[in-house]
């Protein structure tokens, strides 16, 4: 602490630079910088079915019915049930949508559209019946990177991975359904199972990410990484890597912004929704590189 | 490749049977007896029951009457020995997966989850590759290829795990004169090493070229009423003009000795 401070004092408060390194020696920005590494890597690979499979709107479905999983979570154990309540809310949502999606048409988006914002009703009067509501509505909306705590990050870590193992034992079955689903049925894979799986996958990591990024801002995690990669390469085996550096870079990029404009500038600055910003930019970046490329080749 | 066994049982046996889905029969009344090593095409107008009865033999309709066996065993027990190459409109071309990465599906199911596929694996997607002649091809993008391509890359698919019976859900759509060739080059090809083949189509001249067998579904089906009854037998057999005008009976037909049209008469 004294030596960030001590570049503090050095450069001025309003042209502060602060080390890198001594920054995310700290320990909350330590942990909140391990909770984006560990997103980073589960969102690359959950992703890239979420891509395949375009189930944007749907993992937006899922995340607002994790909403009330983490009000009741929180209203019946604490912080410390916040994520195992979200992980129950999640993987119910994750069949009930996974079983409407299969329906297809019209009618299961609707269905999905009424089901999400009911669900996110539901936990915002659930919210508001708690003394303190709105902090904590702000923290469970915006996420909260630099309050992560052990116990938050073990929870955080253990369901990443339990979505990214779901995604590669099935990796196989998922493929081959997202490029040819009656294929898949023909060769002996059941499509069904490997929906529910994969919506699993997705919803828990939600849960892992609404930690970090918030209710409103976690889709970004979801969906943002696999767009960028998907613009830049047309290779395969480059997708995942550059979905997994996409977000870490802009995670630690907005870690490291926010710090400077807190503390340097002694400004507001959410890292949520800075690193939301970054993955927003890196879009951008991504579009204009490809349409150079398209404009070239022409 | 080991050629399949040209046993003198039949590859197919149905017996009365009819498939449908969530009770609803599709197609019925259906008995015959595909010997092995026959090439069989389904022929019908849409709607007759060809895509249904190719799934009934995968066992994914619904038996719904009858008696069915596949290579001797249950239509599930099956499905190991069984290549298929569905209907193109189910696939999502425009994932970026090259030729290669497709013509490896086909060998996901027999090794399960997590088994590499190994240095067998990766020959046998070679073998499959240079079988339907696309081996220059094997490094790109799928959904880059022609349609033609596309169609023997998914034909590859099903051979990669030698299947004694190939299942193929119209083949010919869309294809150009000279893709059309080539794939009918291939079946007659995989017909002559004792593979037995069922083919939908709603080409007469496909069935003439490359088939041994024909198998004639009638349009406008009826669950409950008697319909036509599906006509099955050698080409010389089943293939007679009156048959065909039974099975497309609201259309033209004409045959002769070198081509068939088929003219859905206009309102």
């Amino acid at each position: 602490m004294q030596a960030v401070f001590g570049s503090l004092a050095l450069g001025g408060p309003s042209l502060a630079v602060f080390d890198p390194f001594e920054i995310f020696a700290l320990p909350f920005m330590w942990r909140a910088l391990v909770t984006v590494v560990i997103l980073a890597i589960a969102a690359g690979i959950v992703g890239l079915f979420i891509s395949f499979r375009e189930l944007e709107f749907v993992s937006d479905g899922l995340v607002h019915a994790v909403f009330p999983g983490l009000v009741v979570g929180a209203a019946v154990g604490g912080t410390a049930a916040l994520l195992p309540g979200a992980v129950v809310a999640a993987v119910l949502a994750a069949v009930l949508f996974t079983v409407l999606e299969r329906r297809g048409g019209v009618s299961a988006d609707a269905s999905i559209a009424v089901v999400l914002t009911g669900l996110f009703s539901l936990g915002i009067v659930l919210v508001s019946r708690q003394e303190g509501y709105v902090s904590q509505l702000q923290e469970l909306l915006f996420g909260s990177l630099l309050t992560v705590t052990d116990t938050k990050l073990a929870q955080v870590l253990a369901v990443a991975v339990v979505a990214v193992a779901v995604v590669l034992v099935t990796w196989r079955a998922q493929l081959f359904r997202a490029f040819d689903r009656d294929g898949a049925e023909a060769a002996g894979f059941r499509p069904l199972a490997a929906d529910l799986l994969l919506g699993v996958a997705v919803a828990l990591l939600v849960v892992a990410g609404v930690q970090a990024l918030g209710v409103l801002m976690v889709i970004a995690l979801l969906t943002i990484p696999l767009a960028v990669s998907r613009l830049l390469t047309r290779k395969f085996a480059l997708l995942i890597p550059i979905a997994i550096l996409v977000p870490l870079l802009a995670g630690a990029g907005g870690l490291w912004l926010s710090f400077e404009w807190s503390v340097g500038a002694g400004a507001q600055a959410p890292p949520g929704a800075i690193v939301v910003l970054l993955l927003v930019a890196a879009y951008a970046v991504a579009a204009v590189v490809r349409g150079a490329r398209w404009a070239v080749r022409r | 490749m080991n050629a399949p066994p040209t046993a003198r049982n039949a590859a197919l046996s149905l017996e009365g049977a009819a498939f449908g889905y969530a009770g609803v029969t599709r197609v019925e009344d259906l008995t015959l007896e595909v010997p092995a090593g026959a090439a069989v095409a389904l022929i019908g107008p849409n709607g007759s029951g060809k895509s249904t009865l190719l799934r009934g033999v995968l066992g994914l309709a619904d038996l719904t009457a009858g008696s069915l066996r596949v290579l001797g065993e249950t239509p599930e027990r099956a499905r190991r020995r069984v290549g298929t190459l569905p209907q193109a409109d189910t696939r999502d071309i425009s994932l970026p997966v090259s030729l290669r990465q497709v013509v490896t599906m086909g060998l996901y199911r027999s090794r399960g989850p997590l088994r590499p596929i190994g240095r067998a694996g990766r020959a046998a997607v070679a073998d499959a590759l240079e079988r339907v002649g696309l081996t220059p091809f094997a490094g790109r993008r799928f959904g880059e290829l022609s349609g033609g391509q596309q169609q023997r890359g998914i034909l590859a698919r099903a051979l990669v795990s030698d299947p004694e019976l190939l299942l193929l859900d119209e083949p010919f759509n869309g294809l150009d004169r000279e893709n059309r060739e080539t794939l009918l080059r291939l079946v007659r090809a995989l017909r002559e090493e004792g593979r037995t083949i069922l083919v939908s189509t709603h080409d007469l001249e496909i069935a003439q070229q490359s088939c041994t067998h024909v198998l004639l579904l009638s349009s406008g089906h009826v669950p409950g009423e008697p319909g036509h009854p599906a006509a099955f037998g050698t080409l010389e057999e089943a293939l007679t003009l009156e048959a065909v005008q039974h099975a497309f009976h609201d259309t033209t037909v004409e045959l002769d000795q070198h081509t068939v049209t088929t003219t859905r008469e206009t309102e």
